[in-house]
C-alpha cells in the first residue's frame, strides 16, 4: 500500500506545489456562481418546480468541474505515454492492478482537492441539508467522477495513433457532452426547445449524475430524471470504464507511445 | 525583401498556424456552436426574453475574443520552444515581429468570428447585413487589442505554462462575466454598484456585443461613438501589449533567455 501511496503522492505534488488548478477552479466557481449565476437568474423567473436558478446552476457547474478532473485525469494519462512517463511507471517493480489503483486514487483525491470549498460553498448556499442527503450527493460525483475518468482512458487508444486526434475529440466531446446535458437546464425546457435534445440529453453521463445530485439535495423531484435509472446508468458508467482502464492498462499500454 | 513584407510573411505564417491546429478548432467550433444552437435555444424557452436573438450576436464576439486570445498561446509556445530564437534571427526588427503576430493574432480572430456570423445569419435574420461592413474594422482593432492581452500574459509568465493558462483562464472569465456578453445592461445595473455597471458599460466585449446587436441584426442606423468607444476601449490594450512583446523580445535578444 505504501508504493501505492507514494505513487499517488508523486503525481498530486504537482498539482499542489504550487496550486495553481486548484485556485483557478475554485476562482471560476466564485465567479460563475456569485456573478453569473446570480446575474442570469435574474432573467430566469422563479417557479414553483425550480424557485432559484442560481441553485440549479451551482450544482450544475460543481457537475461540470467533476467531469473536468475526471476527464483531466484521462487525458494526464495520455500525457504520460506522450511525454515518456509511462513507461518509467510500467517498469516500476510494482503490479498493474496496483498503478490502476494508485490511478485511480489520485484522481479521486484531486476531486476531493478542487470540489472540497465549491461544494461547501453550494450546500450553504441550497441550505436546509442532511448528513445522508450530502454524503449521498458527493458519492453521487466521485461515481460520475470516476466514471468519466474512466471514459477518457478508455478513449486514450485514438492517442496512441495520434494525440493531437485525441485531444481533438475529448475536447469538442467535452463540449457536446456539457451542452446536451442538463447541467444547465431542466430536460422539460430541453424537450420543449426540442425532441432531439431532450433524447441526446439522455445520452449525456452528466444529466444522470446532475439530476441525481439535485435529487439528494432537495430539488422539486418534477423536474428531475427516475433516480433508479441515473443510479444504475452512473453505476454501469463507472465499473465498466473503469474496468476497461483496467484491461487497457494491463493489456495494451506495454510498449505503446503516443504519437 | 521589404520589411512590409517580412511582417506578412510572417503574419501569414502564424495566422495558418492558428487554423491549422485541430484540437483547438474543434474546441472552439463545438463550443460557439453548441452554444449558439442549443445553450441559446434553450434558454430561450427557459427566460423572460428572447434569449437566443440577444445571445447569438454575443456568440460571434466571443469567437472573436477567444480566437485573439490564443495568439497569447502561440507567443508562449514560440518562448518555449525555442521558435522565437529562429524569429530573431530573420532579417526583420523586433517591431516588425510584434506587429506581425498583432496583426495574424487580430486577422485570425476576424476570420473565425466571421465564420459564426455566417452561421448566426442562418439561424437568425439580420435587419441591416451590410452594417457589419462598417463594423468589421473595429472589430479587427478590438482583436488585435485582445490579442494585446494575450502577448502580455504570455510575456509575463514567459516559459512557465501554468501560470499563462492561469492568467489567460482568469482575464477570459473576468472579462466575458462584466460584460453585457450573457446578460442586458438593464439586469447588470439591477444587481452591481456603480462603479461595476460603469466596468461593464465600458467592457470593449459590451461594445462590440451591444454594436452586433443593434447594427446588425436589428438594423439601427449605425452611431459613430459607439465605434470611437471600441476604438478607444481597445487600442490600449494593444499597445500595452506590443510593448510587453517587444520587452519580451529584447531580452530575448540581449540575453538569449528570458
Amino acid at each position: 500500500m505504501l508504493d501505492v501511496l507514494r505513487l499517488v503522492w508523486f503525481d498530486l505534488r504537482h498539482e499542489i506545489y504550487p496550486p495553481v488548478w486548484i485556485t483557478l477552479q475554485w476562482f471560476s466557481f466564485a465567479i460563475q456562481i456569485f456573478l453569473y449565476g446570480a446575474l442570469i437568474s435574474q432573467l430566469v423567473p422563479s417557479t414553483t418546480q425550480m424557485p432559484s436558478y442560481q441553485q440549479f446552476y451551482a450544482v450544475g457547474f460543481i457537475v461540470m468541474m467533476t467531469f473536468d478532473v475526471g476527464s483531466h485525469a484521462g487525458r494526464e494519462f495520455v500525457e504520460a505515454a506522450h511525454e515518456g512517463r509511462l513507461p518509467y511507471l510500467l517498469c516500476l517493480p510494482i503490479s498493474r492492478s496496483k498503478l490502476f489503483l494508485s490511478i485511480a486514487l489520485k484522481g479521486g483525491l484531486e476531486l476531493a482537492l478542487m470540489l472540497m470549498i465549491p461544494f461547501a460553498i453550494t450546500l450553504t448556499l441550497i441550505g436546509n441539508l442532511t448528513v445522508v442527503s450530502v454524503v449521498a450527493a458527493a458519492a453521487t460525483l466521485f461515481c460520475l467522477g470516476f466514471g468519466v475518468a474512466g471514459l477518457m482512458l478508455g478513449l486514450s487508444f485514438i492517442a496512441f495513433k495520434s494525440s493531437d486526434l485525441y485531444s481533438a475529440i475529448t475536447t469538442g466531446l467535452s463540449a457536446i457532452i456539457v451542452r446536451f446535458s442538463t447541467v444547465l437546464y431542466p430536460l422539460a425546457v430541453m424537450a420543449r426547445t426540442s425532441p432531439g435534445y431532450a433524447s441526446a440529453a439522455m445520452f449525456s453521463p452528466l444529466t444522470y449524475g446532475a439530476d441525481l445530485v439535485r435529487l439528494f439535495l432537495g430539488f422539486n423531484p418534477g423536474i428531475l430524471l427516475d433516480p433508479t435509472t441515473a443510479v444504475a446508468v452512473l453505476t454501469a458508467l463507472a465499473v465498466s470504464t473503469l474496468g476497461l482502464g483496467t484491461f487497457l492498462l494491463g493489456r495494451l499500454v506495454e510498449g505503446v507511445r503516443s504519437g | 525583401m521589404t520589411e512590409l513584407s517580412l511582417i506578412l510573411r510572417l503574419a501569414r505564417n502564424d495566422f495558418s498556424y492558428f487554423f491549422r491546429t485541430k484540437w483547438l478548432m474543434a474546441i472552439l467550433i463545438s463550443l460557439h456552436l453548441s452554444d449558439m444552437l442549443v445553450v441559446a435555444l434553450v434558454y430561450k424557452n427557459l427566460m423572460s426574453i428572447n434569449y437566443f436573438q440577444f445571445f447569438v450576436p454575443a456568440v460571434i464576439v466571443m469567437g472573436l475574443f477567444v480566437a485573439a486570445l490564443d495568439t497569447g498561446r502561440r507567443i508562449w509556445l514560440a518562448i518555449r520552444e525555442g521558435v522565437i530564437q529562429y524569429y530573431l534571427s530573420l532579417p526583420i526588427t523586433l517591431r516588425g515581429i510584434v506587429v506581425a503576430y498583432l496583426l495574424a493574432g487580430g486577422l485570425a480572430a476576424v476570420v473565425y468570428s466571421s465564420s459564426l456570423l455566417l452561421i448566426a445569419l442562418v439561424v437568425l435574420p439580420a435587419q441591416a447585413v451590410w452594417n457589419t461592413f462598417i463594423l468589421l474594422p473595429f472589430l479587427f482593432i478590438l482583436a488585435m487589442g485582445l490579442a494585446g492581452i494575450a502577448a502580455t500574459l504570455a510575456a509575463l509568465a514567459s516559459t512557465h505554462g501554468e501560470y499563462f493558462f492561469a492568467c489567460q483562464q482568469v482575464v477570459q472569465t473576468v472579462l466575458l462575466t462584466l460584460s453585457t456578453v450573457f446578460y442586458p445592461i438593464e439586469v447588470v445595473k439591477t444587481y452591481f454598484p456603480a462603479i461595476l455597471v460603469n466596468i461593464v458599460s465600458a467592457n470593449p466585449l459590451s461594445l462590440a456585443a451591444e454594436a452586433m446587436r443593434q447594427y446588425t441584426f436589428s438594423g439601427y442606423p449605425v452611431q459613430p461613438l459607439l465605434l470611437i468607444s471600441i476604438l478607444l476601449t481597445s487600442l490600449p490594450f494593444t499597445i500595452v501589449g506590443a510593448i510587453a512583446y517587444l520587452a519580451v523580445l529584447r531580452t530575448f535578444r540581449v540575453k538569449g533567455k528570458l
